[in-house]
């Protein structure tokens, strides 16, 4: 049985933590920690309550920098139509993420340090150049978000660190993103590949491009080499097919009960080249305003 | 829809054929019904069993005694300190085990304490010394070597083989030398769980005389006490099973499991009442499954069509004892050999034990399994024939009249009515085969199933007492039990249907030993039929009697009287009438007066299977379905995009309930298409919880057209049959077809996850067929 | 660990655990058993209820970090012994079989029709998909979910 701690303040949630390395788990949303506690996956003297820091939570947009406190619910992500139609990807990531339950619990921060490679937020955010904010004792400090993961079930926050907000940076216009993954269920499942990749574009030409992977190595995963096969032209299956092969080369996927390695890697291929190409429609404008994708990114007219 | 072959014109009906909700939805609804875990009684001890980490391995010690020292334990039980015998079909089974554990999950101790957390906290005080053993997994390794034995207390069993299931009709090979086309191939199913939102729960409780009380979701609940009795050593004249509301059960809490016993015995010991409720991992790990089974099957036909001969090897990899689940061959059997005209049909089949959890007997029973294999040979062969798979279907169909190889007598039969329904709602003829450019296809499954009770044990039948009270209130007791699936109502609207009552003013009463008529159980899809008539009967009887007084008091012939709605009124002079309240006080109140009550037994005419051939059910239920899948080429994922059924069920005593039996068991059976399987790694479940499991979540499941066909049984009650397991039955052999439709490849296995989807797409799996003896490519 | 918070209107103060769910203390200190659970994961949605009107699983829910919020469960919905248009809806359409994951299924579906009181039938498979049902297949839940729709729009 653990305590409860609940601080007022960030400093006094800080302070504590430090204080109690080592025995002191911070709680927001609880939809992972719960769990953990209950399985004997987290043994913990003591809960540090977050989930009173209301000065944590929100989504503040000015111009094109985006800054989502880290208890902001997924589920805020999922139904904001500023986000549904300039970070897209986060939204197609977010209504994907558990169960509405889920979602209204579950904070951006949580579903960030829990670090399960599989977490459908971290590739949404990766393909918008995020950047975790970090308090701690010492002050505060911010780093790009792929260094946030040190591997499955870890961060490279320090003891007393708390991760306090995300800043990424969305496009008002000739942009587009999307967030695609391979399920088993169409609905409540994890991903056994997440894929992520926006763009902006200039006239018919890719100006930048990102691709990010999730479920598919020890952390999530952005390659930079996926997104440059497609930058500089437009988007031509081929571009899409070299990105796509690029993003399987750089994966390092296991086998388990959600697929073989090989096969991981063949869908990694497939996803990146369907999310680049509903990014490529969204930023040039040819996909309707607003509109979701389906979660396997497959198109009606695809041919078979 | 519902589509009535034949109507009797005499019978008119006013209950039964209405759409009429629950009886018990408004608790349900509001959150007042109490199910075992809800109730609260004085000194309630919470119970907890340790399990074996082991697949296989043996006990050299077990040490509880940090355990019982823990405050608040109240007792803690091994094979070494309580009374037990073996127990189960076969014998091979005991609550607790004293030398060996056979799975990881296997009962080894348990301990009762004063709330949850002690008793967890106990659990991990006990030492268990194990020996490991080497372990079986694969059911054919288990099949092709002796060693190591499971089972070798069990003196008359050669290796690891429970029990043969061997049967041949006809001649098999001088069919198939005749044969125009012959398709082969091997189909297999995984280890899937009932998974009922409720899990398991038990509460026993001993009075200070020694009288046992158990509250218990089991649904065969007579067979239930008289186990409890045998194998604890118990009076069972002084136990009493009181079944609560079940939270769903689709044959996971049929029988008797060693949780059960275990609870019994922690009361026994603590002499205070212990409840014990399973968490999901447990109910996983520790309850019953459906068996794998695992089917090589050749079917042939002739150039024109007629099926010749079906030819079977199957392994029913049924895990670490035999239970109910080795049964599963049974069912399995029939629709091999009675799935459409087969004149001639072979099976040799091995149940084989495993070091795995076992099987139980979950809804459809080896039914979803077989048919995976003999209604996708049934495309195969039309498509190698160049028929269309729905005419190959209609020319061998099975038609009233018929006897089976086995000798089952199916004596109404609406098989071709509901395919040419689900045909036609589909757009069959027009969409079959052309929608592959848009990676979807159709696929069609049918089914056979018992509908009329299945005579396993040496009776099949059920009690019922109808009773009249003094205020006209009419109270069914019957032997039957309540899952949710809607017996009550269904039992109700018979009984009231039969003695021209409201449906309101009908009470059942259904959960108490003491107090309910034997009944065998819920199984087998037999309850509206075999506990149906047995209510019907009662009702008649107790109507006879207020007839017979009302008959007297109006000084009319019976057959001049009429019931409408509670009262008896003479034919033709209605305002000569007195109502059931009035009839019952006057037999009570007069000289040497009587209570109005009747009793009745209905046990159906059949047989018990004697070399697998015996009529085993009174009725039979048939029904189709046809699938729309898109398959995604990309990822191998799968949607479910329509699914029509067409449903034989006799009669809809109540439309809206058969319905949802059929609605339900098809979202079950498209769960185990698409998703369900407990993932085995080293014999053990690696992610024992509801979401890796797959169970369908709405955005799994689209509307599922439901359409009913009735064929009035000639023995069903009002010509109503079994329907509570069809539904299940055709979606993993319809949906395998869609995908073959949609994809060219030819499924093997399910759930047809998206790698393994992916996986045949790469490899091009496709039909192995044989035409005129010579191999010809899929 | 003092924890107060209303539950259906009614205001209540009780000594609790500090890790203690709000499924424990609805079912276990406060007797409330209308609310089911089937995993304790958040996978089945069978321990819904509403905080602040809006749905959450209990299993994972502390109970102390609900303090002072109003929380609803299967039993606040009918007033003065009646149904709940939506539950009368699941009775009437047979949307309840066994009913255990019924409280769960049905607090779902009030928490959608308070912020969309005229869904489509995509919208309440998506709002209900966190709710697994056995029995059903799930028609005659959706069924039950429009018909109450209609009925309140009709009477608003």
């Amino acid at each position: 049985m653990a305590e409860l701690f609940v601080p007022q303040t960030l400093d006094e949630a800080v302070g504590f933590l430090e204080s109690h390395a080592g025995s002191a788990t911070p709680i927001a949303g609880g939809t992972d920690v719960m769990i953990d506690l209950r399985t004997g996956g987290v043994r913990t003297e003591w809960l540090v309550d977050l989930s009173s820091l209301g000065s944590l939570a929100g989504i503040d947009l000015d111009g094109e920098q985006l800054r989502l406190g880290a208890l902001t619910k997924i589920r805020a992500l999922e139904v904001d139509s500023r986000l549904a139609r300039r970070a897209t990807a986060l939204v197609e990531a977010a209504r994907v993420l558990g169960s509405v339950q889920i979602r209204t619990m579950a904070t951006l921060g949580g579903n960030l340090c829990h670090a399960t490679p599989s977490a459908e937020m971290p590739p949404a955010l990766l393909v918008h150049d995020a950047v975790v904010e970090i308090a701690g004792a010492a002050g505060e400090r911010s780093l790009p978000l792929a260094d946030l993961f040190a591997g499955p079930g870890r961060t490279t926050l320090e003891p007393g660190e708390l991760l306090t907000a995300v800043r990424l940076r969305i496009p008002a216009s000739a942009a587009g993103s999307c967030y695609l993954r391979q399920t088993v269920r169409w609905s409540m499942d994890l991903a056994g590949v997440g894929v992520a990749a926006s763009m902006e574009v200039d006239g018919a030409a890719i100006v930048q491009a990102r691709v990010a992977l999730g479920a598919v190595a020890p952390v999530p995963l952005i390659v930079p080499e996926a997104a440059e096969a497609v930058v500089g032209s437009e988007l031509s299956p081929a571009t899409a097919l070299e990105a796509g092969a690029r993003a399987a080369a750089a994966c390092s996927p296991i086998s388990d009960v959600r697929g073989s390695a090989d096969y991981r890697r063949a869908v990694v291929s497939i996803l990146v080249q369907r999310a680049l190409r509903i990014a490529w429609l969204r930023a040039t404008g040819d996909w309707p305003e607003g509109l979701l994708a389906p979660i396997n990114g497959l198109l009606a007219e695809e041919p078979a | 829809m519902t589509v009535t072959q034949e109507t009797n014109a005499a019978e008119e009906l006013r209950v039964v054929g209405k759409r009429l909700p629950k009886l018990d939805a408004p608790q349900k609804v509001t959150g007042q019904t109490v199910y075992a875990a809800d109730v609260h009684m004085p000194g309630l001890l919470y119970g907890a069993i340790l399990r074996s980490p082991h697949a296989h391995a043996r006990i050299r010690s077990i040490d509880v005694s940090a355990a019982e020292q823990l405050p608040g334990v109240r007792a803690v039980i091994h094979a070494g300190n309580v009374e037990q015998r073996p127990y189960g079909y076969g014998q091979d089974n005991i609550p607790l085990k004293p030398d060996k554990v056979r799975f990881v999950g296997d009962e080894v101790a348990a301990v009762a304490a004063i709330d949850e957390e002690t008793a967890h906290r106990a659990l991990e005080l006990i030492r268990v010394d194990y020996e490991v053993l080497p372990a079986v997994f694969d059911p054919f390794e288990s099949l092709a070597q002796e060693f190591p034995l499971i089972h070798d207390e069990l003196p008359d069993l050669i290796g690891n083989v429970s029990m043969r299931w061997d049967f041949e009709d006809g001649d098999v090979d001088a069919a198939a030398a005749e044969a125009a086309v012959v398709v082969e191939g091997d189909y297999s199913s995984p280890q899937a769980a009932p998974a009922p939102i409720e899990t398991h729960a038990v509460i026993a409780s001993f009075a200070p005389d020694g009288h046992l009380t158990v509250w218990s979701p089991v649904h065969m609940v007579f067979m239930y006490r008289k186990e409890l009795a045998d194998c604890l050593g118990l009076d069972w004249r002084h136990i009493t099973v009181i079944q609560p509301p079940v939270g769903g059960s689709f044959g996971g809490k049929i029988d008797i499991d060693p949780h059960d016993f275990i609870t019994v015995m922690l009361a026994l010991q603590a002499r205070r009442p212990v409840r014990l409720v399973m968490s999901r991992e447990e109910e996983f790990i520790g309850t019953r499954t459906r068996q794998p089974i695992h089917i090589r099957l050749r079917t042939g036909a002739d150039a024109e069509g007629n099926l010749l001969f079906r030819d079977a090897d199957v392994v029913s990899d049924n895990g670490a004892y035999n239970g109910w689940g080795s049964h599963a061959m049974l069912v399995a059997m029939n629709t091999i050999t009675s799935m459409y005209r087969v004149p001639n049909s072979r099976i040799r089949s091995s149940v084989v034990y495993t070091n795995k959890n076992y099987g139980g007997s979950v809804r459809g029973f080896g039914n979803p399994q077989a048919t995976f294999a003999v209604e996708q040979q049934m495309e195969e062969l039309a498509d190698a024939l160049g028929i269309d798979p729905m005419d190959l279907r209609l020319r061998n169909a099975n038609q009233s009249g018929d006897v089976t190889p086995q000798g089952m007598e199916i004596t109404s039969c609406g098989l071709s009515e509901c395919l040419r329904i689900v045909r036609e709602q589909s757009g069959w003829d027009e969409r079959r085969g052309k929608l592959r450019e848009r990676n979807r296809g159709l696929g069609a499954a049918a089914l056979i199933h018992v509908g009329g009770g299945a005579r396993i044990y040496g009776s099949d039948g059920c009690g019922a007492i109808v009773k009249v009270d003094d205020s006209g209130q009419v109270t069914l007791i019957t032997g039957a039990s309540e899952l949710g699936q809607g017996s009550e109502t269904t039992l109700a609207m018979i009984v009231a249907e039969e003695m021209g009552v409201p449906l309101d003013a009908v009470h059942v009463i259904n959960s108490n030993t003491d107090v309910k008529p034997w009944d065998v159980g819920v199984h087998a899809s037999r309850t509206t039929f075999v506990a149906g008539n047995a209510a019907r009967m009662a009702a008649a009887k107790a109507r006879d009697q207020l007839l017979e007084t009302a008959s007297e008091l109006l000084g009319a012939p019976i057959d001049e009287l009429h019931v409408r709605d509670g009262t008896v009124e003479v034919v033709g002079a209605p305002e000569r009438q007195i109502d059931y309240a009035r009839l019952a006080r006057r037999r009570l109140l007069r000289e040497e007066g009587s209570v109005v009550m009747a009793s009745a037994f209905y046990d159906p005419p059949t047989q018990k299977q004697v070399d697998h051939r015996g009529n085993i059910s009174a009725a039979y239920g048939f029904g189709a379905h046809v699938a729309e899948v898109e398959v995604d080429p990309g990822t191998g994922m799968v949607r479910l995009l329509n699914l029509w059924t067409a449903h034989d069920v006799g009669r809809a005593i109540n439309p809206m309930s058969c319905e949802g039996q059929i609605e339900g068991g098809a979202a079950m059976g498209v769960g185990l298409a698409l998703s369900e399987e407990l993932v085995i790694f080293d014999g053990e479940i690696v992610a024992p919880n509801l979401h890796d499991y797959g169970m369908p979540t709405t955005a799994d499941v689209p509307r599922i057209v439901v359409n009913l066909v009735e064929t009035i049984d000639p023995l069903g009650p009002f010509g109503a049959k079994g329907v509570g397991e069809a539904g299940i039955i055709p979606p993993p052999a319809a949906i395998a077809n869609a995908i073959a439709d949609a994809t060219g490849i030819r499924p093997r296995a399910y759930p047809m996850r998206p790698w393994k989807v992916k996986e045949w797409i790469d490899t091009e799996e496709r039909s192995h067929v044989i035409e005129n003896g010579s191999p010809v490519d899929g | 660990m003092r924890v107060e918070l209303s539950v259906n209107g009614d205001l209540y103060r009780r000594e609790s655990e500090p890790d203690l769910t709000l499924l424990a203390l609805l079912r276990d200190v406060l007797e409330l058993t209308g609310t089911k659970w089937g995993c304790l994961t958040g996978d089945c949605g069978a321990c819904t209820v509403l905080v602040d009107g809006e749905p959450i699983v209990s299993c994972l829910q502390l109970a102390r970090q609900v303090e002072g919020r109003e929380v609803t469960t299967v039993e606040g919905l009918a007033g003065n012994g009646a149904l709940d248009s939506l539950q009368a809806a699941f009775v009437s359409n047979g949307a309840a079989q066994c009913g255990f994951c019924t409280p769960g299924m049905i607090v779902s579906a009030e928490a959608l029709l308070r912020a969309r009181p005229s869904p489509s039938e995509a919208e309440i498979r998506e709002a209900l998909s966190g709710n697994l049902c056995r029995c059903t297949g799930y028609n005659k839940i959706i069924d039950a979910v429009l018909e109450a729709a209609g009925s309140r729009g009709a009477a608003a």
